[in-house]
């Protein structure tokens, strides 16, 4: 477009994935849309970076986890370049010397565990029939506008008595796992199905990604579900890596909404949302430059949509409140690196498919619980949990022949560390190394470049506060219709015409692109209901 | 009906005389059947007891408050009359600290605000509205306790319409309010204090509430849900500080005698070995004697692991159920030390005599992170190096406890886990209690010296002597998933079990655990029911 005309139907804030969703969405119903991104790359944490000369990094974000199958089929994804490689498996290389090697063939998997012990092999099958079972019941929540309980009005009553109805009709062993799915550990949870140490520690970790809990805090076994839900969407397959990289995904939803008619501007960071009476009316970016809009939808945090590009004045002081409160703490770090060749695990020697999963540093439970303690007390973890992955093998485009990309998200890192991140960054980065090469020695040998990234780099580097790769934690009291402010928990705002559509809103982070598809369609019946007024 | 020939034959057996099973005692001599109870141990009261530590001093054994029990419950059993003596404490809590500005919370939170304008003027002005807003959430969630938790798949006329009345008076409260219960209970209760509180200290006395008998610490999610039981039982956000006059033995004894009074019997000293079933249905208990005694109903006052795993045979019981009650959590967390003392310890920063800050509980566990150090041992299974303790010296406000000049303090200790890694707590047993009065004796100085004899109460002992499984507090853990609805297993939280006329009645029941007679009474009112509909 050209500057002479800059007002639009909806201003989007923000070229995350959820950014770039709501903005299709918006657009494929004729709206005239912008989005505005403050860097000069989409894809806000979902991104592709030639971090080092040869090598591209997904920076953040590093696989594909829940990406909504409806929106992978309305914004027909696959045309506009989306290519999901499988990341097949999940290895966990053990100090005994032995290993776990869990991979998507259930009974290849059966067989492995079987290895470790007969018992958990045959309550394997057991828990992946509940697991599926469980994820049926949850998935379709994640696509619905959190319910008020406190509502006076009727709908939000009957849409909780129609939750209860469907938690009636699970039979009783459903019932009973869905309620302790949503409050107990991971570890609680799993000890009941798994005797074996590193399989319930390896499961256990997906509990805690991106949250400041342990694998023994309340609250961490719901997160168990995802990876089931990822493996029930049918034919496509929900885990893995996109062909060249995270930001490949940005980059098919972007060239989607350009098709729609979305209009998208990098390194254009807003300095403020424009109010008029309580109303949103657009947005003034750092250039001074202001662009009007009828609405104004933010996929960045509650901090910065409301403390940063807003004056709380404007605000009710509740609200302003309850978003001071609403808790990031970002826990985890990451560190890509450029290799000369592949790790040689001591378990597992030479290359081989084990490579091409998740290499999971997560030998025992006690091992994981230890890191959390030091996060706790605030340093970052002596002997990390590490999730690795090697995109480079199965997607050669990324590095240079022969060598490898190899990217390491690291928890626990605490934000608030006792201490300065930008001191101790490398000394970070070389725990996470020493804790590899005691696994893989050969690893130090085939670094050639490394890139650490601090929570604080990524709040830094990705506008994400206190660095919470979820735009906030991922706790049962900011979940649903706390997610991210009691009484705010349906893409609305204080502020007339203002919307969040970000992972700070129901059903929150992770490459789902939900909370962007659900935000869109609550601006978009607004609209009908003709609650959107200039 | 009758189990086996010469058995003698009763309405109901009530197994285990703990202060729920008096209750259930009560309530069902009140509506006119003839219970008997029956105590393994040679005096009624389970965890609400007092027993003599040292010739001339006695002490409440294990709990040394009361949750309280229910005031409509004492009031129907009419427990004074009976003997219930309530000591309340002008001091609820102090809190110590180790520079001596030790914080009072007192039973009128204004003069705790006034106290801690010492510490915080911020926090001063605070309080009174935590303590508002709590006491409001507490008394509007009252109700609850007395409620038979609804069955999911039918829930009945009845129960809806008190669901209602309940959903009705939520939806009465202030809308921040009704945020804060729903926001609060899946918290961690460091991040709920953290919100309110600047004042470690104060922060540390009141999360300290939200772990109390929890394997768990003031970081682990779900124990704000903890804080707000307690504030439906007591709605003071300084938590429960109610004494009793000669220990809550008394209680326990009030408890029996009101229970005689109506018409119930109670054997001490006999131990019920199996809970008889035939077909299904539960036709009576029998003792380790062998004695037989038939009844129409069996209602058990142990935890649901004992009663299931220990007095049923597994083969009367569902694979499935029996495996939902082996996965129970009741791995307890608390020990105890009960020491006989020459004369009131002196604590540094408190002047006088100090009896009138010392008359109700004092709080040792100055920071979060102090309580979270103290859990994190409990969970690689040694006990705390530096724990938590809730102490209290009866002895202030009730001198018959020891003779003249002395005093008897109770001291409950967290963390103490079930199993250690190294060692036994047969060998561990007076390191820890070393450890206890060493980390008391860091606010009251030469307490050692003032020490006549020591009773260490370990989780091992709660099992072996008490009969608490896991050594757990409160039958179980009170975790989200093992409340309400689901204590303790999703559609069996109606008192009833899957063998017809057995009956559970203790902690490990809704309400759940703190000595407050309400699982009691509402087992009561479903047994009841049931027995007049057979009649």
């Amino acid at each position: 477009m050209t500057g002479n005309n800059n007002s639009y139907d909806a201003v989007v804030i923000g070229g995350g994935h959820n950014g770039l969703v709501t903005a299709a969405y918006l657009a494929r119903a004729g709206k005239k849309v912008v989005v505005l991104e403050r860097r000069h790359v989409l894809g806000g944490a979902a991104v592709t970076e030639e971090v080092f000369p040869g090598f591209k990094f997904s920076v953040a974000s590093y696989v594909v986890s829940l990406l909504r199958p409806e929106i992978i089929r309305e914004l027909d994804l696959p045309r506009h370049g989306l290519e999901i490689l499988p990341l097949d498996g999940t290895f966990t290389p053990m100090p005994s010397g032995d290993y776990l090697w869990r991979v998507n063939d259930h009974y290849k998997t059966r067989r492995e565990i079987a290895r470790h012990s007969k018992v958990d092999a045959e309550a394997y099958d057991e828990y992946g029939k509940a697991m599926i079972e469980m994820g049926r019941f949850v998935k379709p929540i994640l696509s619905m506008t959190p319910a008020d309980p406190t509502s006076r009005d009727w709908k939000g009553f009957v849409d909780l008595l129609r939750l209860g109805r469907r938690f009636q009709h699970l039979s009783p062993g459903d019932q009973y796992n869905q309620v302790q799915l949503m409050s107990m550990s991971a570890v609680d949870f799993l000890d009941q199905w798994f005797e074996t140490d590193v399989l319930k520690a390896t499961m256990a970790a997906s509990g805690i990604i991106g949250t400041f809990l342990g694998v023994r805090s309340p609250g961490t076994a719901y997160v168990l579900l995802h990876h089931y839900m990822g493996e029930i969407d049918g034919a496509f397959r929900s885990w893995g890596f996109a062909r060249g990289g995270t930001g490949a995904i940005s980059n098919a939803i972007a060239d989607a909404a350009r098709e729609a008619g979305v209009e998208i501007r990098t390194k254009a960071p807003i300095a403020r949302i424009l109010t008029k009476n309580g109303k949103a009316t657009g947005v003034a970016l750092e250039t001074g430059e202001e662009i009007s809009a009828r609405v104004v939808c933010s996929s960045v945090d509650p901090r910065l949509t409301f403390l940063r590009m807003m004056d709380p004045k404007q605000l009710p002081a509740d609200f302003v409140e309850d978003i001071e409160r609403y808790k990031y703490r970002g826990s985890s770090g990451k560190v890509n690196m450029a290799l000369d060749g592949l790790p040689d695990f001591k378990c597992l020697p030479g290359p081989g498919t084990h490579l091409r999963g998740a290499i999971s540093i997560s030998p025992s439970v006690e091992y994981m619980e230890r890191a959390y303690d030091d996060a706790k007390y605030g340093h970052f973890s002596k002997r990390p949990y590490i999730d690795i992955v090697i995109p480079s093998l199965t997607d050669p485009s990324v590095a240079p022949p022969g060598s490898h990309v190899m990217s390491c998200f690291v928890q626990y890192a605490p934000y608030n560390l006792k201490g300065n991140w930008d001191e101790q960054r490398e000394a970070f980065g070389d725990t996470v190394v020493d804790t590899i090469s005691e696994y893989a020695p050969n690893l130090k040998s085939l670094i050639r470049h490394r890139q650490v990234l601090t929570p604080l780099d990524i709040e830094r580097d990705f506008g994400l506060s206190e660095g919470n790769i979820f735009q906030g934690e991922l706790t049962l009291e900011q979940l649903f219709f706390l997610r991210p402010a009691p009484g705010w928990a349906q893409y609305r705002t204080p502020i007339r015409n203002l919307y969040m559509c970000g992972s700070a809103t129901h059903p929150g982070g992770g490459i789902m692109g939900a909370p962007g598809r659900n935000a869109a369609q609550k601006v978009l019946s607004d609209w009908r209901k003709g609650k959107v007024r200039g | 009906m009758s189990a086996g020939g010469a058995a003698t034959s009763r309405d109901v057996v009530i197994v285990g005389g703990g202060h729920n099973g008096l209750v259930a005692a009560c309530y069902l001599a009140k509506a006119g059947f003839k219970p008997l109870v029956l105590e393994r141990r040679p005096v009624a009261g389970g965890a609400a007891i007092t027993e003599e530590i040292h010739p001339g001093f006695r002490c409440s054994t294990l709990a040394h408050s009361g949750g309280p029990i229910l005031p409509r419950i004492a009031a129907d059993l009419d427990l004074e009359r009976h003997g219930l003596k309530t000591l309340r404490p002008e001091v609820r809590v102090l809190a110590l600290s180790p520079d001596g500005k030790h914080l009072p919370l007192y039973d009128d939170p204004a003069r705790t605000a006034t106290a801690l304008a010492r510490h915080s003027d911020k926090d001063a002005r605070r309080y009174g509205e935590f303590h508002e807003s709590l006491g409001r959430i507490g008394r509007m969630a009252a109700p609850v306790l007395s409620m038979t938790p609804p069955s999911i798949d039918d829930p009945e006329a009845g129960e809806v319409w008190k669901l209602l009345k309940v959903g009705k008076s939520f939806r009465a409260l202030p809308r921040r309010d009704a945020y804060r219960l729903l926001r609060w209970g899946p918290m961690a209760v460091a991040d709920l204090v953290s919100e309110w509180f600047e004042t470690d200290l104060l922060r540390a006395t009141i999360a300290a509430r939200g772990t109390y008998g929890m394997f768990g610490g003031p970081w682990s999610a779900g124990t704000g849900a903890n804080l707000l039981v307690q504030a439906a039982i007591d709605p003071h956000s300084a938590g429960p500080t109610s004494f009793v006059q000669g220990g809550m033995g008394a209680l326990t004894a009030a408890l029996a005698a009101a229970a005689r009074a109506l018409g119930a019997e109670i054997r001490t000293g006999v131990e019920v070995a199996r809970i008889d079933i035939r077909d299904g249905v539960a036709t009576g208990v029998v003792l380790s004697t062998g004695e037989q005694i038939g009844a129409r109903a069996v209602v058990s006052n142990a935890d649901p692991k004992r009663t299931f795993l220990k007095l049923v045979d597994p083969t009367d019981l569902d694979p499935d159920f029996l495996n939902r009650i082996r996965n129970y959590r009741s791995s307890g967390a608390v020990g105890k030390v009960n020491l006989a003392l020459s004369a009131l310890p002196k604590f540094q920063g408190v002047d006088g005599d100090g009896k009138a800050l010392l008359a109700g509980r004092l709080h040792v566990g100055p920071e979060i992170d102090y309580l979270e150090r103290a859990f994190d041992a409990a969970k690689y299974g040694a006990f705390s190096p530096h724990p938590w303790c809730d102490a209290a010296i009866p002895t202030v406000l009730d001198p018959s406890l020891a003779p003249a000049g002395a005093h008897v303090m109770s001291v409950t200790v967290q963390y103490a886990p079930e199993r250690l890694r190294e060692g036994d707590w047969k060998s561990q047993r007076d390191a820890f209690g070393d450890t206890v009065v060493r980390t008391l004796a860091e606010y009251a100085p030469g307490l050692q010296s003032l020490i006549l004899a020591r009773q260490v109460i370990t989780p091992r002992d709660l099992e072996d002597v008490y009969g608490l499984t896991g050594g757990h507090i409160f039958h179980g853990e009170q975790a989200l998933d093992q409340i309400f609805t689901m204590r303790p297993l999703l559609g069996w939280a109606r008192y009833r079990t899957p063998i017809s006329g057995l009956y559970l009645c203790g902690a490990g029941t809704h309400p759940g655990g703190r000595v407050t007679g309400a699982p009691g009474a509402n087992a009561a009112r479903e047994i009841a029911e049931d027995l007049k509909r057979a009649r």
